[in-house]
């Protein structure tokens, strides 16, 4: 791991109202490192993302993005950081081009550099033939491989993803992921990533920080995570009858750590299956079992967040709702 | 029958959720109401008259006190005596008087002798309606004094004599173009600047150029210069097309159209940021839809654009003291029917910028750069 932190957050904590929304919440992040943020919806994710590149004020609490402090300088920070946000924020009456090209002038770039950047970008996430389309002829994966290639245009230190993929299609997803991962072979960059997809976090990050009700649970490289698992796979024998003494003999083995039993199938949490899987069928064996098939699956994050959270992923969050917007008036007021 | 219930259900409970709609639907024909009813009454009130009796004999004195039991009864005019008739006639050319009534000095005399007595109305023609009211109360009260022989001469001309065209007369057709012209700009200010602002953040696109170093100053004024641009086109071609519509005929000098370009410009400058004080921070396009209509009626009614300011009851006259449009129409009256010059509206053009300025420090400073 590198020396220098892109991104340092001590005791953070952002509240609205009486919901507390990220709640103490302390990492660090090093340069060149591909971090996740892993969480249901509703844990808090987007709250902390922007926090982090200062489109929201923390209640109480520090971090350090890039260069400065977000709630002090977030001038300085946001000239350091690429933000792909978690809704589609690609102009619909611009194009492709006009998208990039107007968002590096934000930044204050060169004509020249600029037109060499996007030309680039637009090539790396596939859309060099409908640069000039309108982006309002978009499809949502489109849509998002610009947004992200406008979040780069400036070459920024830090790049910050909020559910990069939420609601696209595996195609898109797997294309994202596929360019995400070109992109860090290349550029010596930091990324930081919020999402609730397991196979996302798994896929991309390099660490993971496990979220839930606004409080970090557990931080670590995915492998780490399931290393800290009790075993790290899943072992289903099938077999021809269960008995009693079968199951007290498959516990005793010492590295079997839980046992459950569905109809004609023993289901046991294992140290490296693929070592154990013959001691376990020989112990199934002498206890007189007929093995009629046997499977191994790796454990996955999954696993890892019901493990920390009790939970799977699901639950969502109760939106707040501008007294102006169409929707409303405030819940205590009755229906 | 289920379905449609559900349908006009599914509408009902949305319209209940929506306080700021419901709120504005009940306050809007109130509002209407009282802005309108006060603004545009069946019968003109209080037009400020000027009285030069350079006479003083009886006949005189009874043209003035028909004119004063007109003031006091119906209240129609509102009399302002004074010595010096010159005085009297740039009052009216100021736009501080509507008209004056000059009785010269062998009026009592004339009339005694019925050798043709006279009396002159200066009537400020541009505002067709309200120097149509003085010349019929004027000639009523001169005709009721019993001077039958006593002919009204109208000499609406001679309060601009420095230009030909301005004898012309101007009807309510195009004494309305002023007005039209302004409507143009609210609209227009209405319809970019901070209305775009409204747009993005509806769409959650205004995230994208918040996450930029871009500061408040480059969006706000970004987008008041570019409302600006598009606004002021509009008004300027609504301008041109209303003159020929209605038949003005308009040959200015240079610093006329700098005159009318100063009005027109700060006039939208001043709107667009005070758009951006007003609906800086909404973020649904329907609400600005209905303040659109509330503001309209506030601003544009009670701007003298259609009716004159001085017929409006005080607390409407007060409120015509602050409103913008009420400059921006008085000025360009003033230069397209007056033929004012520049320095003849430059307190307007004062009053509009100092608008202006205040509007855009406030629309700045209230902006918020967070999400």
């Amino acid at each position: 791991m590198q020396g220098n932190k892109a991104i340092e957050v001590s005791g953070l904590t952002k509240t609205f109202g009486t919901l507390t929304a990220v709640d103490n919440v302390s990492f660090d992040v090093s340069e060149g490192e591909f971090f996740g943020f892993l969480g249901p919806n509703g844990a808090g994710k987007t709250t902390l993302i922007r926090i982090l590149t200062t489109l929201l004020k923390p209640t109480s609490g520090g971090a350090v993005v890039a260069c400065c402090d977000v709630a002090r300088h977030p001038e300085r920070v946001r000239h350091e950081i690429g933000v792909v946000p978690q809704a589609m924020t690609s102009d619909l009456d611009l194009t492709g081009y006009e998208n990039m090209d107007i968002y590096g002038r934000f930044y204050g770039m060169p004509a020249k550099e600029r037109k060499e950047r996007t030309g680039y970008l637009l090539d790396l996430v596939g859309l060099t033939q409908r640069a000039n389309d309108l982006v309002a002829a978009y499809s949502g994966g489109m849509r998002r491989r610009l947004e992200i290639a406008r979040g780069l245009v400036h070459r920024p230190k830090i790049l910050f993803l909020d559910e990069p993929t939420i609601g696209l299609d595996p195609q898109s997803r797997q294309n994202i992921w596929g360019f995400l991962k070109k992109l860090m072979e290349g550029d010596r960059m930091t990324v930081f990533l919020t999402t609730h997809y397991m196979e996302e976090a798994e896929e991309l990050c390099g660490r993971i920080a496990i979220i839930d009700s606004g409080k970090i649970v557990v931080i670590g490289s995915p492998e780490e995570l399931k290393g800290r698992l009790p075993g790290n796979d899943s072992i289903v024998l099938t077999v021809d009858n269960i008995t009693q003494d079968l199951i007290a003999k498959v516990e005793k083995l010492p590295f079997v750590h839980k046992s459950s039993v569905e109809e004609n199938k023993i289901r046991v949490s294992v140290d490296s299956g693929a070592n154990n899987l013959p001691g376990l069928i020989d112990e199934a064996r002498s206890s007189g079992a007929k093995v009629l098939s046997a499977s191994i699956h790796e454990q996955s994050l999954e696993d890892v967040f019901i493990h920390y959270t009790g939970k799977s992923i699901r639950e969502e969050e109760a939106k707040k709702v501008s007294f102006l917007v169409g929707a409303g008036i405030p819940r205590k007021w009755g229906r | 029958m289920t379905r449609l219930l559900a349908v006009i259900e599914r509408d009902l409970k949305k319209f209940r959720r929506n306080p700021v709609v419901l709120a504005m639907s009940v306050l809007m024909p109130l509002i209407y109401l009282i802005i309108i009813g006060n603004s545009f009454q069946g019968k003109l009130k209080a037009l400020p008259v000027v009285v030069v009796d350079q006479d003083t004999g009886p006949h005189s004195g009874r043209v003035v006190e028909n004119l004063q039991a007109v003031a006091a009864g119906p209240g129609t005019i509102t009399i302002i005596r004074m010595k010096d008739q010159q005085e009297a006639l740039s009052g009216v050319r100021e736009g501080s008087y509507k008209a004056a009534l000059i009785i010269p000095s062998d009026f009592s005399k004339n009339v005694a002798r019925k050798s043709r007595p006279s009396v002159g109305l200066f009537l400020d023609n541009t505002d067709g309606i309200s120097s149509e009211t003085i010349r019929i109360t004027v000639e009523g009260a001169v005709r009721a004094s019993g001077t039958e022989y006593v002919s009204v001469r109208e000499a609406a001309g001679e309060v601009r004599m420095r230009d030909v065209n301005l004898y012309s007369k101007v009807d309510y057709y195009q004494s309305l173009v002023p007005g039209v012209v302004i409507m143009a700009i609210f609209l227009g200010a209405m319809t970019t600047g901070a209305f775009n602002l409204v747009m993005d953040r509806f769409l959650g696109i205004d995230e994208s150029y918040l996450l930029t170093p871009l500061s408040k100053a480059h969006i706000v004024s970004g987008l008041i210069i570019s409302g600006l641009f598009i606004t002021t086109l509009i008004a300027f071609f609504i301008l041109i097309v209303s003159m020929l519509i209605t038949g003005i005929s308009f040959s200015a000098e240079p610093g006329q159209w700098v005159a009318i370009f100063a009005v027109i410009t700060l006039t939208t400058l001043g709107l667009l940021s005070m758009m951006f004080v007003i609906i800086g921070r909404v973020n649904h396009p329907r609400i600005v839809g209905i303040l659109s209509g509330f503001l309209n009626v506030i601003l544009f009614f009670p701007s003298g654009a259609i009716y004159p300011v001085a017929s409006f009851p005080g607390w409407l006259k007060s409120f015509a003291l602050v409103n913008p449009e009420a400059y921006a129409v008085d000025a360009l009256k003033s230069i397209l029917f007056k033929g004012a010059a520049l320095s003849s509206v430059s307190h307007d053009i004062a009053y509009l910028f100092m608008f202006t300025l205040i509007m855009m420090i406030v629309a700045i400073f209230a902006f918020k750069r967070t999400v």
